[in-house]
């Protein structure tokens, strides 16, 4: 095809104004949080179960910004038959960004970022769920992360348990999500997207990090743990403490939610 | 993954060896397997190195390419990971068998370099918002016996130790058309500071202990392990959990220390190593891949 070269075409990747704005602008005060949250304080949660009728169990989660919804398909029987160990069941997770959740518009497909959480989500669920009462069987857990606020992992964990919860699977306990991002000698736990990335500048420092905790409350146990950044032993063994204490926050809120859905479901007989 | 069948009674025997600090092959908790490491085995890349540990063989390849800096950071390079299970190392991983490990093997990578200390990506920058050199570190699996985590990010390393990337420099002619040019002397390059770039350790956890550089037996016995990146600072880059068992708060305190411990001792004689290798030079004997 000729390609007229008198005119000038536009860049085949575009950018975000925002990218370019003087680094003086993106720096995001972490001094202070909107609100009067203080840094240890999560965000105020919002949980339902039950929205999608024809999934087994569903739930809603939004924390801030952050919007999730889960839903959960199954026990049903195992499509892959090739597995070796068909005395317990299988759990299977899939985390999906909406295309239009982050800043930056995605693709439909999943991504290697969606497939990491899809990943580490599993990993964090199966520790509290009684999958030896499942054989030959399998469990679909789908998350759909609708908007992106920082904090999805944490939060895909307690909102894929709710579901699971909902739809009367056998668990071992709940299992809850809290992340923390850690800046300096200061940590913000539940953080919003801005506060999760960051500054660049503030890259160059000491002691930055993330961390994401799944825990099991009533067991005291954590099912999942990831850190990145570059932290101190001792600011990470403090960060996973302080993770655990927001977890225990959350329970309250988790347990009301779970427990309406069972009084709507199975209503309490009339005196 | 690679897996193998282990009963009942093997996995008592194993767990009993662990808890009297004995392990199946003689090593104690703490030990690494028998480690043999080369660097600058293939000669079309621009780092290169060869590390087996045990019976798990791992190449990692470096090529650098000149590329485009990422908008938000106009003044450094990045580095792209890709790793490769062949059907080679089990036949579970023929066709796209081995995806799933290969993604979670790169992503992790991705995460243990997800600081701005490991490496100095600016050193990488050749014109700020224009030029940068993208390392892509091809990471192939040969042979798998267990703690491919390890042993891909010691041979990740050694070969960004070795890398030597063509010193460039940018000329501007009167109208400010830039144009980049190469050394004549293939000699004359740029190395990278590695001394910051972080060595994974992977915990098992195997009844109430945890052990280092588990074997596909031994990590048949255990259900959680940690995986604890550590700079030769002992600083943490990387956590993660992995396997679908939990683990108690205290044992994964108890297993960072380890891990920290251990990590920051791997450094100084892996360095040791490297520089030696470096210093014979020419005269070094080539092992190659039938070690």
């Amino acid at each position: 095809m000729p390609v007229d070269t008198k005119r000038v075409r536009g860049p085949d990747e575009s950018q975000s104004p925002l990218v370019f704005l003087p680094p003086t602008a993106q720096t995001c005060e972490v001094l202070r949080r909107p609100g009067d949250r203080g840094k240890g304080d999560v965000r105020p949660l919002f949980a339902r179960c039950g929205l999608v009728s024809q999934a087994k169990g569903s739930a809603y989660i939004e924390a801030g910004n952050t919007k999730i919804m889960c839903s959960v398909y199954g026990p049903r029987e195992t499509e892959r038959k090739d597995d070796t160990d068909m005395k317990s069941g299988r759990l299977v997770c899939d985390v999906r960004l909406a295309p239009f959740s982050c800043q930056k518009r995605g693709a439909w497909i999943q991504g290697s970022e969606e497939r990491d959480l899809s990943l580490a989500l599993s990993e964090s669920m199966q520790p509290g769920v009684c999958l030896h009462r499942y054989p030959r069987s399998q469990i679909e857990v789908n998350v759909m992360v609708l908007e992106n606020d920082g904090g999805v992992l944490a939060h895909a964990v307690t909102c894929a348990s709710m579901a699971l919860a909902d739809a009367g699977i056998e668990m071992y306990d709940v299992v809850l999500g809290c992340a923390l991002r850690q800046d300096g000698d200061s940590c913000l736990v539940d953080p919003d997207f801005s506060e999760e990335r960051g500054s660049w500048q503030a890259g160059y420092g000491e002691n930055q990090g993330r961390v994401t905790v799944a825990l099991l409350p009533n067991f005291n146990q954590v099912s999942g743990l990831h850190a990145d950044g570059e932290m101190r032993e001792d600011t990470l063994t403090a960060a996973v403490r302080t993770c655990m204490d927001g977890c225990h926050k959350l329970y309250p809120v988790v347990q009301q939610a779970i427990l309406r859905a069972v009084k709507r479901k199975a209503p309490p007989p009339e005196k | 993954m690679a897996t193998v069948q282990v009963s009942e009674a093997e996995k008592v025997y194993v767990m009993h060896g662990v808890r009297d600090d004995l392990r199946v092959d003689g090593r104690g908790c703490e030990d690494y397997r028998h480690m043999e490491i080369e660097t600058d085995v293939v000669s079309n890349t621009d780092g290169s190195a060869k590390v087996s540990l045990g019976h798990t063989d791992i190449l990692v390849g470096i090529k650098a390419e000149i590329g485009k800096p990422r908008p938000m950071v106009p003044d450094e390079g990045y580095l792209e990971f890709f790793v490769d299970c062949s059907a080679n190392a089990t036949p579970e991983f023929e066709g796209r068998g081995g995806e799933e490990l290969g993604v979670e093997l790169s992503n992790t990578l991705y995460k243990v370099f997800n600081n701005r200390h490991s490496l100095d990506l600016r050193s990488l920058c050749i014109c700020p918002g224009e030029h940068c050199w993208v390392l892509y570190v091809d990471v192939l699996l040969l042979q798998c016996d267990g703690n491919l985590f390890d042993a891909m990010s010691i041979a990740i390393k050694a070969a960004l130790f070795n890398t030597r990337i063509p010193k460039v420099h940018i000329s501007e002619d009167e109208e400010g058309v830039k144009e980049i040019e190469l050394s004549d002397d293939p000699y004359d390059c740029m190395r990278l500071n590695v001394e910051n770039v972080p060595c994974i350790v992977t915990l098992c956890k195997i009844a109430h202990r945890h052990v280092v550089d588990a074997t596909l037996q031994e990590k048949a016995c255990s259900v959680a392990s940690l995986l604890i990146s550590v700079t030769h600072k002992g600083m943490v880059t990387c956590v993660r959990k992995l396997g679908r068992g939990s683990l108690d708060p205290d044992s994964i305190f108890e297993m960072t220390e380890t891990g920290k411990r251990v990590g920051k001792a791997l450094h100084a004689p892996l360095m040791e190593l490297l520089q030696k290798e470096e210093s014979l030079g020419k005269k070094r004997q080539k092992v190659g891949f039938l070690a």
